[in-house]
């Protein structure tokens, strides 16, 4: 039951949310193209080329009836037709597919009714240009031949009755025939005509040319008039309007079938909206009931964390401690190491303090002076007659001389009793000195201060001289001119007592060659230094490379292996780090530790 | 007699109308069938520049020789002075150029009125065989070239060289090139004293033998088509029939367009002779008599010719202020 309430609050809802939400956005997106302006533009549009479309048809007219003779009202609508209709196509509200074609049915049938009344407006203005030009002038032309008439004397009056009857009757109806064109007109036409060139033959050269112009005019007007007639039917039979009435009927089709789409969208969209709305209030109650829920895990996961949280810190404050521990085994370790290299010495040289004294002991219990009390002795037995013993006496004699001997003897005795003493205070002072030394560096020095890496060299050579001269090793210094440096006294020291003692240590078994320990100082490009002790001992085993600096790692049988360890940890500490390098068993070692290089102010 | 008295003198009264009308208001614009030409429309003056200097590129052509200029001389009336121009390799065009001056006002390009507009014109003399010779992506490879040009056609218009926009440019100078404030439009203004009395005779003369029907509207021209020869074979009394001749027969394929033309603009015509799109008629005064016998059916006097030839010259207007 929780599962599938679960399955349903967790995956169904936000889902059907989601869905819903889409749906919306869609059908808001289809609803937001509002089409009506469209089509309301689209109908002022086409109502507006239908406006001009009457214009012209009005121009038109007035042309035919020359009521104006000015034809430039003629070219303008057609002009504007077109320009409305470009933007027509812009703002086209036609995108269903299954409305394109019918879209292009209609502006097709337009453009070729366009244009077909366009051909025949042109046609019509050059023609009727002409025919009512021939008609303005037909009255002059009569006029000009009537005048010619009236001025003939000789001839029959009758006969110029007659014929200008038969101009003046072909005027007519040549004028009537523009109003009313009918083919019976046309004949009568044709008939005057005839008449009046059968007149003029028998009138005098002169007339010839009037009589031609005007029937040219006449015989134009015949051939035109008809014409202009014809087209003008025509241009009202072009389906301009038609055409225009029938992209209307598209658009309010078109529009119908949105309007309807845009209801069915419009109840789909309140649909969705109720449907949403239940949803999101079903979703706030479970929001309301899960508050709770989430205010009491939130709680329980407060506490459990702030009980982690003091165990950690429980748990750091051990590792701490015991970091500290470890530091400060090490250190005693260090200190370990010290300690022996100088009870060594000092032991050493507490032999040679012994041997003095004991020499001086010897020296004293055998001394000469006890042969001065014997003559001493002698002299008081003879207190009264000292001249005479010692010139008379046999004994006596020989008194001065031995006197003299013993003089000598205990000068001797006393030299060599001052020379081994003057050896004593010298050892003692050396004990002294290996005391002091020790205890100079047996602090834990934190802080860092100016020395010499020479002199801290010496030092450290000094505390295990007893040990070097011991086992003969002879040591080589190489040191550079290096300047006064801080450093760590106390653990650089730690670090070159260690690795001094291991290199004499690793000369230990050496009979084919020399020992020699060769120290090495030298400072890099004036931001390191190195320092290095080399020993021409039994080397490291390549295996053993990695693992030499490890805690507890030794080759000694009596080693605890916290020597090289503690001297790489000293080393980090110092910001540096110890290396180590062999080129293989029985090739010696280096070891070498590099420190940054940090010249003591003032530094000579 | 009687009966007929009464209609000549409708029609003369109605042909006077106009004038009586005009004597009566003096300064009010006359009700004409022609009339005066409008304002010169604001175009951007990038553009009209841009065109300006496209319009005198000979780079246009093919060979750099010839630019639109070339023929239509702006102050010589917007055309050149020879019967037929010579294109960019020296051959006729066989065929009088039209002015460019108040072009923008015809409702056809061309002689045969192929052209719709003035955009179509120019791309059909840039690319015609005889006159420039060019091909249009090769004027815009041409014009990319010159960093003036690039420079000015990005600031005039936002995609720089585009066939289309080297055209606007043009039609937009040549919409510019109207010749306002001639005599005879200030006459139609309202100042009716400018012009002298044979001049007014000579265009009541102009009005009356129907010279109208045809040359009327703002352009006095250039808005309606017409037969060369309505009143009788023009081109048999001339001979040498020639291609040109067709007209817009060329245009459309149909017979009623045989020898049919754009019925030209007559302003500046003082300043466009040769006359006809075959150049044939020196002056105007046998322009003016050919129109007479061919297209209006009569015989003018001397006189006649005189007066309306008078009226004619008054039509030249003004480029850019300066009298043409």
């Amino acid at each position: 039951m929780t599962q599938t309430s679960g399955f349903l609050n967790r995956i169904l809802l936000p889902r059907l949310a989601l869905l819903l939400v889409a749906m919306l956005g869609l059908l808001y997106l289809m609803a937001g193209t509002d089409a009506t302006l469209d089509y309301a533009r689209c109908r002022d549009l086409v109502n507006r080329v239908k406006q001009l479309d009457a214009q012209w048809d009005t121009e038109i007219l007035k042309a035919r009836i020359a009521l104006t003779r000015n034809y430039d009202p003629l070219v303008k609508p057609p002009q504007e037709m077109q320009q409305l209709l470009r933007t027509f196509t812009l703002i086209d509200p036609g995108q269903e597919h299954k409305a394109a074609d019918a879209w292009k049915d209609r502006r097709d049938t337009l453009t070729q009714a366009l244009s077909e009344k366009a051909r025949l407006v042109e046609q019509f203005k050059s023609r009727n240009a002409i025919l009512r030009n021939s008609l303005a002038f037909l009255p002059t032309a009569e006029d000009d031949i009537q005048h010619q008439l009236s001025e003939l004397q000789d001839q029959d009056k009758l006969m110029l009755q007659d014929m200008s009857n038969d101009i003046y009757d072909l005027l007519l109806s040549a004028l009537e025939f523009a109003q009313t064109t009918t083919d019976e007109r046309a004949h009568t036409i044709e008939l005057g005509l005839n008449q009046v060139m059968i007149d003029a033959q028998r009138l005098p050269p002169s007339f010839n040319e009037p009589v031609q112009i005007l029937l040219n005019h006449i015989n134009l007007i015949l051939r035109e008039q008809p014409k202009v007639n014809s087209l003008i039917e025509q241009i009202d039979a072009v389906p301009v309007s038609e055409s225009l009435d029938a992209i209307t009927d598209q658009l309010n089709q078109e529009q119908q079938q949105a309007d309807q789409i845009n209801q069915r969208h419009h109840w789909y969209l309140l649909l969705f909206s109720a449907l949403l709305l239940v949803l999101l209030l079903y979703l706030a109650s479970r929001l309301i009931r899960s508050y709770a829920e989430i205010n009491r895990v939130n709680h329980a996961l407060q506490v459990a964390n702030t009980d982690l949280e003091q165990r950690v810190e429980r748990r750091t404050q051990s590792l701490r401690e015991a970091q500290s521990e470890l530091m400060e085994s090490a250190r005693l370790a260090g200190m370990a190491e010290i300690a022996t290299n100088v009870l060594h010495n000092v032991g050493n040289v507490l032999n040679s303090v012994n041997i003095s004294a004991d020499l001086v002991a010897r020296k004293l219990r055998s001394s000469k002076t006890q042969g001065l009390a014997k003559a001493v002795t002698m002299i008081n037995e003879h207190k009264h007659d000292l001249g005479e013993f010692i010139t008379g006496d046999e004994r006596g004699k020989l008194l001065p001389g031995y006197l003299n001997q013993l003089v000598e003897a205990i000068a001797a005795e006393q030299q060599s009793m001052s020379d081994e003493l003057t050896q004593l205070s010298k050892s003692v002072d050396h004990i002294k000195d290996i005391v002091s030394t020790q205890q100079s560096y047996a602090g834990v020095s934190t802080m860092e201060e100016p020395l010499h890496i020479r002199d801290l060299l010496e030092d450290a050579l000094r505390m295990n001289s007893g040990a070097l001269s011991r086992h003969n090793v002879t040591v080589i210094r190489e040191y550079d001119d290096v300047p006064r440096v801080m450093a760590d006294k106390h653990r650089l020291l730690l670090i070159l007592i260690n690795l001094i003692s291991n290199a004499k240590q690793a000369m230990a078994n050496l009979t084919d060659r020399p020992r020699e320990i060769t120290l090495l100082v030298k400072a890099i490009e004036d931001s390191t230094l190195r320092i290095s002790v080399k020993d021409a001992g039994e080397g490291i085993l390549p295996e053993n490379m990695t693992r030499i600096f490890a805690h507890g790692f030794t080759t000694r049988k009596d080693g605890h292996g916290f020597g090289l360890h503690s001297c790489a940890l000293a080393a980090v500490e110092m910001k540096g780090h110890l290396t180590a390098h062999s080129d293989g068993p029985g090739k010696g070692a280096v070891f070498t530790l590099e420190l940054p290089l940090k010249t003591a102010v003032g530094a000579v | 007699m009687m009966p007929r008295a009464p209609l000549s003198l409708l029609a003369r009264s109605f042909a006077c109308c106009g004038m009586l009308l005009s004597t009566a208001l003096v300064a009010a614009p006359l009700d004409e069938p022609l009339k005066p030409l409008p304002d010169i429309p604001v175009q951007d003056p990038r553009k009209v520049e841009l065109g300006r200097q496209l319009f005198n590129e000979k780079q246009l052509s093919r060979n750099n020789t010839t630019s639109c200029a070339t023929c239509h001389h702006l102050e010589q009336g917007g055309a050149d002075d020879k019967p037929f121009s010579i294109g960019f390799q020296g051959g006729s065009l066989g065929i009088n150029t039209p002015t460019v001056l108040n072009a923008a006002l015809n409702f056809r390009q061309f002689w045969n009125g192929r052209a719709e507009t003035l955009e179509a014109q120019i791309e059909d003399v840039v690319a015609s065989p005889i006159e420039m010779g060019n091909t249009w992506p090769h004027v815009v490879d041409t014009l990319n070239l010159a960093p003036t040009y690039t420079a000015a056609f990005r600031e005039a218009y936002t995609d720089g060289i585009t066939i289309a926009n080297v055209q606007n440019a043009l039609a937009t100078y040549e919409r510019t090139l109207l010749t306002p404030n001639s005599r005879f439009d200030q006459y139609l203004k309202g100042n009716t004293d400018i012009l002298t009395l044979e001049e007014k005779y000579g265009y009541q003369r102009f009005k009356d033998y129907g010279c109208i029907a045809c040359h009327q509207g703002v352009n006095i021209g250039g808005n309606m088509f017409q037969k060369f020869g309505v009143m009788g074979d023009y081109f048999k009394a001339r001979g040498n029939p020639t291609e040109a001749d067709l007209g817009r027969f060329l245009a459309t394929g149909e017979e009623d367009d045989r020898n049919v033309f754009k019925v030209p603009s007559l302003r500046n015509v003082a300043l466009t002779a040769p006359y006809f799109h075959d150049g044939s008629a020196k002056t105007l005064e046998d322009a003016v008599h050919v129109m007479f016998t061919y297209q209006l059916g009569r015989v003018p006097s001397t006189e006649d010719i005189r007066l309306i030839v008078l009226f004619l010259k008054t039509l030249t207007g003004e480029l850019g202020g300066k009298p043409l």
